[in-house]
């Protein structure tokens, strides 16, 4: 199998995590409905949704009751993002949100926009930030909804959400919300303290199950000045969730997502000192072979993210050249035959050329020196080749 | 993406990648890397045949396996104003997909942009020849 740099799109599950997941499906006394309070099978399976959500909440500084379990972080965007324009759609129709979020956020806005909303798209610098002030001047008296994501998922950097939450606290009724899937293990969050009402996790991207997210509601008192958010339900059919999210919980998958979340949060110093020094060497493997270009503030970003482009070299052949050695990301959306270019990497100011031709390494726990040296030197060669090829030669 | 086991044979193994040199080498090119697709043929004639063929590709799998198969096949042939094999015929042996007919047509392009060279070459030193 070729070495997996793709950690980005998802992580293999935990064993720890799937060993739990397998007890709560094995056992026969923890299969009861957690809705279920009649009965003691219904307490035990409630019981293990609590102590989930306690891990959650407790990994990134929120509350286990502001904990609203989804099927992953794209419900939990679309909950967000429909939930507080439906709710608040007399108040104001604008929403703010960036040309770099994931699809899980713009698609939702597009939406919006067909049914009427007016959407402000940010544009961020070439290095993928967004200065906050950019937030508070897109601000208007209609605005309802900031959305904006923590770590950019295929770049990696890491946005300032704690100014913008301090930006949208002072512009009364503009509610925040942050797609923070890749976050998780990654960098520190601190959901209470940032000034975030709303915030999506998914379990998959932090060596959870896939199928299971949450999405953070925060629980703000009137008296902390900023009022509580509120949220229009999507879907209906029995209460649970505090009636934000009806359907019976799936108790292995939740228990699944907190084991995860624990883990990550315990591991996440060590681990990421431990990435990042990866990350070095991953880095000044490729930049020695010149013509390389990275993509996204280095100073800024988690280190489990590179994001390089090859000058030189054509995306489809590159993708296609490596495909058997690595498992890797690239820059383009293969959604037919022709690929298009990343519109991350186009926002940024790349041209179509290098957005086609840049790779996203997701580097993660099992991520080792071997995989990255291995990576390095398939790269070396096929970058080579194709540049001779191309009668590119070497770009250095 | 996948690829036919030729398309992945002459794009893994690319032979022939190069340019030629020398007064009886006459080159072709086409399309543009800025538009994601440029090809380049060199084709040495001796006696109105192609006697080496090189060729460069900034280009998909398909594009530098097919380019790679038409240097290697064009070597004995005598040259004309055609394809060794024709676009549809590049089609079906490469399996490449409708939405990259653009890029057969591309290698056409090069293609003949090289063997236009050498005939036009052939046809002024004949005339040449002749003291016209």
């Amino acid at each position: 199998m070729p070495v997996y740099l793709d950690h980005a799109a998802t992580t293999p599950v935990d064993v720890r995590v799937a060993a739990s997941m397998a007890e709560v499906l094995r056992s026969e006394t923890e299969y009861g409905n957690p809705a279920s309070a009649s009965h003691v099978y219904g307490d035990i399976a409630g019981a293990l949704v609590e102590s989930a959500r306690r891990q959650v909440a407790a990994a990134v500084g929120a509350d286990a009751a502001e904990v609203i379990w989804t099927s992953g972080a794209t419900e939990a965007n679309n909950l967000a993002i429909f939930g507080v324009a439906q709710y608040y759609r007399e108040r104001g129709r604008h929403i703010v949100t960036s040309r770099t979020e994931h699809k899980a956020v713009l698609d939702p806005c597009r939406e919006l926009e067909r049914r009427g909303w007016q959407v402000s798209y940010l544009v961020p610098d070439k290095e993928g930030m967004l200065d906050p002030a950019q937030v508070g001047a897109a601000l208007r008296p209609d605005t309802v909804l900031v959305s904006l994501m923590h770590v950019n998922n295929e770049i990696g950097v890491v946005q300032n959400i704690a100014a913008v939450g301090a930006i949208c606290a002072r512009h009364g009724g503009t509610w925040l919300h942050v797609d923070a899937a890749q976050s998780v293990g990654k960098c520190p969050i601190d959901f209470a303290g940032a000034g975030v009402d709303l915030m999506s996790l998914s379990a998959h991207k932090t060596y959870g199950p896939k199928g299971v997210g949450a999405l953070l509601v925060a629980k703000r008192s009137e008296s902390a000045g900023r009022g509580r958010v509120q949220l229009t339900a999507l879907q209906f059919g029995g209460g649970q969730e505090r009636g934000l999210r009806a359907g019976t919980l799936a108790t292995h998958q939740v228990v699944g997502m907190g084991l995860a979340f624990e883990l990550a949060a315990t591991l996440s110093s060590v681990e990421t000192a431990r990435v990042a020094r990866l990350q070095q060497r991953l880095w000044r493997g490729l930049a020695a072979l010149g013509g390389v270009l990275r993509n996204g503030s280095a100073a800024r970003s988690v280190p489990h993210v590179l994001n390089v482009s090859f000058e030189g070299v054509e995306g489809e052949s590159l993708l296609a050249a490596i495909r058997p050695h690595l498992a890797v990301s690239t820059g383009s959306a293969c959604t037919s035959a022709l690929a298009e270019p990343s519109y991350v990497l186009r926002a940024l100011g790349r041209s179509e050329r290098l957005s086609e031709s840049s790779l996203r390494f997701g580097l993660g726990r099992a991520t080792t020196e071997d995989d990255i040296d291995t990576a390095v030197t398939i790269l070396a060669r096929e970058v080579e080749r194709l540049r001779q090829v191309a009668g590119a030669a070497t770009v250095k | 993406m996948n690829y036919n086991d030729l398309t992945r044979r002459y794009f893994e193994s690319t032979a022939n990648v190069g340019e030629l040199k020398g007064p009886d080498v006459f080159r072709g090119a086409a399309g543009n890397r800025d538009q994601g697709t440029w090809v380049q043929f060199d084709l040495r004639i001796k006696a109105g045949a192609v006697s080496a063929a090189s060729f460069l590709a900034f280009a998909c799998p398909h594009t530098i396996a097919a380019s790679a198969w038409l240097a290697e096949r064009a070597v004995g042939r005598p040259v004309n104003s055609l394809l060794p094999v024709g676009v549809p015929e590049l089609r079906d042996r490469f399996a490449v997909p409708i939405e990259k007919m653009g890029r057969l047509l591309i290698i056409e392009d090069a293609w003949l942009a090289a063997t236009v060279a050498a005939l036009d070459y052939r046809e002024s030193a004949h005339i040449s020849d002749r003291g016209e």
